[in-house]
């Protein structure tokens, strides 16, 4: 065994695995290219997809059937395959979540609505979110459908933070409540880290605008709930854009697996070879 | 003799089978020692056929065309493991650009362009530039809005041109935006034209490389001490050893490929851009648009230059200036571990002035950052253009006799 | 003979090559699209840009403010052809909008360098790209830019201005891509 490990570690070897520890931190996320940015809402809050959570994946279709598919389509999307693969059997699926009787189980989610006259009610036709969490990242997706906030100024008397000026009402805004963009009276922070206080004592203030608040009791759920029900509404929109991410992975394991071993293998035959010239 | 022998032997009559193989594979003779460096072009080779292979299978998943863009997702959801191939031949694309980055930086180390060697860096020079036009073609096939304003950016190019440059620009698409005219031709340039320019290179780049045989990292010629036979004294026939040694290599790349394959085969955005997940709009630019990663150094310099012709020259001249490396070097040695001083200070600048034209091509343009552009792109040229001083007055050290 | 040879076999070459490379040329179907649209304006509030599509190329209609009219002049130092000298300009010296209208901007948007849509910055607010900005058009591909009748500015990688398509306006109906009074 001694003499298996000696013969792995050279300097061979080792520039080689740093090779491949560069590799896989370049690839990690650490280096991501510039996404789409959060706007005037600074860094998008954080989401972490459970794909393999299915009641979650569940809800969130539930929620994007009722809610959003109205609008928006799934085009690349398939009815049954959404069905197989968040576990829901066909007959409770296309009896309670599809509201079209004429949609056949194989067909795409093609949306009801036709484009070019949704693009006179909204100005621009809404797009298909198959791949809006590929496009723009789950997180801004999240961020988005919790930063509506009134603004009597827009045509659907909403604007949104993550993306300023977008076209769509806050379709959830019953569930949500009523949210404001308000200032707040925050502390001033001195050079040396505290709060700053006056002469009395007390602390100093400064007017800060820009922070979203409910009008509390406007909307059926409060903020956790909302929270939640927007984190399996993402939750589904990440299934969606990559439907075969848990499938890939799993087979990853054992194709990185079998490479690790062939390299091993390979490794000893060579030195045994080498043998004869050194 | 056996039935299969005779066959074997009627065949070699006439076909120089075993003459091949033994002069190019089994018993030609590679230098004894090498390092890591030297395995990149056996993964070059490796991922030419991985682009093959899953590239015949896109084809037949794949409509050219305005299309395009729903044939992709209708490879990736519909069609059982549609996802892998298409995957292994984006991964592929970049894992390639890797290694030959990777392949071309040992020449510059070890001084690999040098006598006699010149040709077969040309011709590696040229396999380059075709990798680039392919590359680029088959970032259009999709037709994302990445392909699509890719596209637009690079084709305008050729609108810098003078008097031509307009009608030469309007011939290449072929329509008056880049449409499904536009798409159809660069598949078929993709998938035929240009394959077969490439292996037509590989194989011209191989043949005149076992002409003059391997160089090493000591820049030692293994000529010069052979044996009564006239193999070299310092060299391992190609069976087994450079095989298996290739091999290890192979394995270790399989293994980064596949991490890569299944679980970023995005590449964070670098490998397969965001933007691209949108089909393409003739009417809007998405907010940042940036080449893939590979590109990025010449688009960098591109951008550095604040004229449209001036930069697309110096994007050219940034490529082109590779061919006439071995014509730069003056130097009497042809490794780095026997150069001077100066050599191992350019190159290190070199580097590190790539790499940082490569981040800064992908980062949108500011104030600063075009000025830092600006000195990587002196620093990039001055590598080259200084190259036949600075290895002429620097002092080198011996190089020995045997490896 | 040799020589005779050569030279009438290489006299075919061209001929060979023609078919080949004329078939790249845009072919009849490809001409034929690009009809003039039309676009009401009554809309737009001044300082508002709308964006239309004509022969698949994006046409910028900005309104501007009479303020913003008012200040065109005064970063004439930082462009490089306020006149628009340097391009064909169909209506040269008609209106500081370089339109046909007082009031109204119509702009191809396809930037001059290289061929992207530029975006509309209508703010004077200092930018990443350049901190004293008066508003107007930014690329995002190689960041150049223009004011906000889309003239370029110096130093940047845009040679000439935008273009302004033949256009009409007839009452609140604005026709890009035909003008009678032109033709
Ligand atoms: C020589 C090396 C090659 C390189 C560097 C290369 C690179 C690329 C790239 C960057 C794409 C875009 C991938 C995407 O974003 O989806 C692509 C697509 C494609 N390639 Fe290649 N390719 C190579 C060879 C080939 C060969 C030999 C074939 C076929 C014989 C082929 C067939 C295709 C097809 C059909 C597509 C379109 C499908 C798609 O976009 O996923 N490629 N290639
Ligand atoms: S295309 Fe606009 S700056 Fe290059």
């Amino acid at each position: 065994m001694n003499l298996i490990a000696k013969r792995f570690i050279n300097f061979y070897h080792l520039s080689l695995i740093f090779f491949v520890l560069f590799c896989i931190f370049f690839i990690q996320n650490t280096f991501s290219a510039e996404g789409a940015p959060c706007k005037d809402y600074g860094e998008c809050d954080e989401f972490k997809h459970t794909l393999t959570d299915m009641s979650s994946l569940q809800r969130g279709a539930s929620t994007y059937l009722t809610y959003c598919y109205g609008c928006h389509s799934l085009e690349y999307s398939r009815w049954n395959r959404v069905a197989s693969d968040l576990e829901i059997p066909e007959e409770i699926f296309f009896n309670n979540l599809v509201f079209d009787a004429s949609v056949k189980p194989g067909d795409l989610m093609a949306g009801s609505m036709s484009k070019t006259e949704s693009a006179e009610w909204f100005g621009v036709a809404p797009p298909d979110l198959t791949l809006v969490t590929r496009l723009h990242g789950s997180d801004w997706v999240y961020t988005y459908l919790r930063t509506f906030y009134e603004d009597s100024s827009k045509q659907y008397g909403v604007n949104n933070l993550v993306y300023p000026g977008a076209a769509m009402p806050n379709v959830l805004a019953s569930l949500q409540g009523n949210q404001q963009l308000i200032c707040k009276q925050i502390p001033v922070i001195a050079k040396n880290g505290g709060e700053k206080r006056d002469d009395f004592g007390n602390t100093i203030t400064k007017e800060k605008c820009g922070f979203l608040s409910v009008e509390s009791g406007t909307g059926i759920l409060n903020k956790d709930e909302f929270d939640k029900l927007i984190y399996d509404l993402t939750n589904f929109l990440t299934y969606v854009g990559d439907p075969d991410k848990v499938e890939r992975e799993r087979i990853g394991w054992y194709v990185v697996f079998f490479f690790i071993i062939f390299t091993s293998l390979a490794s000893l035959l060579y030195r045994e070879y080498q043998k004869d010239y050194h | 003799m056996s039935t299969i022998t005779k066959v074997f032997d009627w065949v070699n009559h006439r076909l120089p089978i075993q003459n091949t193989y033994e002069r190019h594979l089994s018993k030609h003779p590679v230098p004894k020692k090498v390092n890591f460096w030297y395995l990149f072009g056996a993964l070059a080779a490796v991922v030419l056929v991985i682009q093959i292979v899953s590239g015949i299978w896109l084809i037949m998943l794949y409509t050219p065309g305005e299309a395009a863009f729903a044939s992709i997702e209708y490879m990736m959801r519909d069609v059982d493991y549609g996802w892998v191939i298409r995957y292994m031949h984006t991964t592929g694309a970049s894992m390639f650009f890797a290694v030959v980055y990777l392949h071309m930086f040992r020449g510059l180390l070890y001084g690999s362009y040098q006598k006699p060697r010149e040709l077969v860096w040309i011709f590696g020079c040229t396999i380059y530039l075709a990798m680039m036009a392919e590359g680029f073609l088959g970032y259009v096939l999709p037709y994302g809005q990445m392909s699509y304003w890719g596209a637009q950016v690079i084709i305008s190019l050729f609108g810098a041109l003078p008097y031509i440059g307009e009608s030469l620009e309007l011939w290449i698409r072929g329509d008056y935006y880049i449409s499904g005219i536009t798409v159809n031709r660069f598949f078929a340039l993709h998938v035929v034209a240009l394959p077969l320019v490439l292996i037509a290179l590989v194989f011209l780049h191989l043949v005149a490389l076992h002409e003059v045989g391997a160089g090493n990292p000591e820049g030692v010629d293994i000529e010069a001490h052979t044996d009564q036979d006239g193999v070299p004294l310092d060299s391992v026939p190609f069976f087994p050893y450079k095989v298996l040694n290739a091999l290890v290599g192979i394995g270790v790349f399989m293994t980064v490929f596949a991490i890569i394959m299944f679980f970023f085969p995005e590449g964070g955005g670098y490998f397969i851009e965001y933007a691209n997940y949108e089909e393409a709009n003739p009417l809007v630019t998405p907010d940042h648009i940036a080449p893939v990663w590979y590109y990025s150094p010449y688009y960098s310099i591109l951008r550095a230059v604040p004229d449209k012709l001036g930069g697309f020259a110096a994007m050219g001249a940034a490529v082109a200036v590779f061919f006439v490396v071995p014509w730069l070097d003056r130097s009497n040695v042809a490794s780095i571990r026997y150069k001077g001083i100066l050599s191992k200070i350019a190159l290190v600048m070199f580097g590190i002035s790539f790499i940082t034209l490569g981040y800064l091509g992908t980062v949108s343009v500011t104030e600063h950052r075009k000025t830092m552009s600006i000195i990587c792109t002196v620093i990039y040229f001055s590598y080259f253009l200084l190259m036949p001083i600075y290895t002429s007055i620097e002092k080198t050290k011996p190089v020995p006799d045997r490896l | 003979m040799i020589g005779l040879t050569s030279a009438f076999g290489a006299a075919g070459v061209p001929f060979a090559a023609t078919p080949f490379i004329a078939s790249w040329n845009p072919s009849a179907s490809a001409k034929a699209v690009g009809a003039p649209v039309k676009v009401d304006i009554t809309k737009l509030a001044p300082g508002q840009q709308i964006q239309v599509g004509w022969r698949k190329q994006p046409i910028f209609v900005i309104r501007h403010s009479a303020e913003a009219i008012k200040n065109l002049d005064s970063s004439l130092s930082k462009l490089a052809d306020p006149n628009s000298d340097a391009i064909d300009e169909p209506y040269k010296n008609q209106n500081p909008t370089r339109s046909k209208s007082s009031e109204y901007s119509v702009l191809v948007g396809v930037c001059t360098h290289l061929g992207c849509s530029p975006k509309f910055f209508p703010e004077v607010e200092p930018k990443s790209w350049d901190a004293s900005w008066t508003g107007g058009y930014f690329c995002p591909c190689h960041g150049s830019t223009f004011d906000l009748v889309g003239r370029v500015f110096k130093g940047v990688p845009a040679p000439t201005n935008l273009k302004v398509p033949p256009h009409n306006f007839k009452g609140n109906i604005l026709t890009i891509g035909e003008d009678e009074e032109m033709s």
